[in-house]
């Protein structure tokens, strides 16, 4: 059964409609990259399936259950609680919070979350902070966890807002961008990051602009434009054979 | 009068606007918290409501407001609600905490307002709800972000207090004019002049103190 299924997802800005019906699905373990021109919704797709923005009309299905459906004529769309924790986010910009070392920034929310729960069922201080300091190994920042964000180059801000997002082990982890606002020279840090995590567990969406990345790291990919998925396919197929007129134009504009 | 004589009378005047100053701190600090919900609350009748408040306490003189809050209560309601020297004070007091909590809530709304979205949707994403995000994310980026506004209010309150003495709260100015001036008596001025130099310039101390302990991290 797939992880996460997408059904007729719409969304529009005042007269813009900028997600016309997007469907897709995906398998758990997979890693699915988003591509396309500017503007084609890639990120207002992200944003929809994080509740960030909420989809006018469509479904969101995470293991078979439905988190989010909305339709025409609704007042409100109907979230599950369930929804916001089963899915994760890495913004371009990081977003860390600037007033919190890079370990209180891993440790805020699962420390907010644990003490919703009874005494008996929750995570404790000391499992916490050892999972922190286990994905902070993982990100290759251990000597780093008393910096504050100010003192860390984008790559490492960056590599930080992944092990942000992991310390919650959402079902599906996505990534807009995730490289956009770096330098060229501190890009391959985290793409390494972002390849290292995936495997038989963990689903990841990436919103890039990064061919050589995608095509190495996807399952599957998927080309936006205008606010539908104009193709989709195993990286070779839509890098290599391409079928829409639309993708093979997009992918030969771009140098690699 | 004696040189000890005037000195008592000017420390209890002293005493006097330095409580003056604490209290409507303490009072308009959080109010002023309470009031900037108002300005930002979705719901359009309530936010409409509180801007009209702001505009009225923030386009009135203080001096009117202390006249208005001393002597209206008591032409509507035909009781007295603030008799003899501490109902003067008390009104004083209430003045001074809603004339403040406007200008701290539009100062606070200036520092929310500035936090990036991002801040939010980080928060959002990583499941706090919005209680936890404004206590545990945006607060603490505001305070540093007000602060400089914030010591300009507060310095600013400092020289206020004397405005209430046209209610005849006995602050240091109405001290000196009534009991010591009255007499011909002009070296206090100088002395009061010390007075708030010494005290603006304690709270210079302290807010440079309050920034350096917040400069560990940059927005
Ligand atoms: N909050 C918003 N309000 C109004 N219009 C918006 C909003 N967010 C996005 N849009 C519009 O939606 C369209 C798609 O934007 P989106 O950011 O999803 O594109 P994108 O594929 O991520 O582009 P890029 O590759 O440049 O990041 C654009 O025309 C944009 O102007
Ligand atoms: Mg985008």
């Amino acid at each position: 059964m797939a992880i996460l299924e997408v059904k007729n997802l719409r969304k529009h800005f005042g007269g813009n409609e900028v997600l016309k019906g997007v469907d897709f699905s995906l398998e758990k373990g997979n890693v699915l990259s988003i591509i396309g021109s500017s503007g084609g919704g890639k990120t207002t797709l992200l944003r929809c399936l994080n509740f960030l923005e909420k989809a006018d009309e469509g479904d969101i299905f995470v293991n078979g259950e439905c988190v989010y459906h909305a339709e025409a004529g609704m007042k409100k769309p109907v979230v599950s609680p369930k929804a916001q924790r089963s899915m994760g986010l890495v913004f371009q910009q990081f977003n860390l919070f600037p007033q919190y070392s890079v370990m209180d920034n891993l440790m805020l929310a699962p420390k907010l979350q644990a003490k919703r729960l009874p005494a008996d069922a929750r995570e404790s201080a000391q499992e916490i902070l050892a999972r922190a300091e286990a994905l902070l190994a993982r990100v290759g920042l251990s000597e780093k966890a008393n910096a504050y964000p100010c003192e860390l180059s984008g790559g490492q801000c960056q590599r930080v807002a992944i092990a942000r997002a992991l310390m919650l082990q959402p079902e599906i982890l996505c990534f807009d961008e995730p490289t956009s606002a770096l330098d060229p020279e501190l890009t391959g840090e985290v793409l390494r990051v972002i390849r290292s995590l995936k495997n038989s567990e963990r689903t990841m969406i990436i919103v890039t602009h990064e061919m050589e990345f995608a095509r190495n790291v996807s399952d599957k990919v998927i080309f936006m434009a205008d606010g539908v998925i104009e193709e989709m396919g195993t990286p070779e197929e839509i890098f290599d054979h391409p079928k829409s007129e639309k993708t093979a134009a997009f992918l030969s504009h771009r140098a690699f | 009068m004696n040189f000890s004589q005037i000195n008592l009378l000017l420390l209890s005047g002293f005493g006097k606007t330095c409580s003056l100053f604490f209290l409507t701190l303490i009072f308009a600090l959080p109010l002023g918290l309470v009031v900037m919900f108002g300005l930002i609350c979705p719901f359009k009748p309530l936010r409409w409501l509180t801007r009209t408040v702001v505009w009225i306490i923030r386009g009135t003189p203080l001096m009117l407001q202390l006249f208005v809050v001393f002597y209206v209560p008591g032409m509507l309601f035909h009781t007295n609600l603030f008799v003899g020297t501490s109902g003067r004070f008390q009104a004083a007091l209430v003045a001074f905490v809603i004339n403040y909590s406007c200008y701290f809530a539009e100062i606070y709304r200036g520092g929310v307002e500035s936090i990036p979205r991002g801040q939010y949707e980080a928060a959002q994403v990583l499941g706090l709800s919005r209680v936890e995000t404004f206590f545990r994310v945006v607060l603490m980026q505001v305070v540093k972000r007000i602060l400089a506004p914030m010591s300009n209010e507060v310095i600013t309150l400092v020289k206020d207090t004397s405005l209430a003495r046209v209610i005849a709260v006995a602050e240091i100015f109405y001290i000196n004019e009534v009991r010591i001036l009255s007499k011909a008596i002009i070296w206090p001025l100088f002395y009061i002049g010390v007075f708030f130099l010494l005290f603006v310039g304690a709270l210079t101390l302290l807010f440079n103190y309050a920034e350096k302990k917040l400069s560990y991290y940059k927005l």
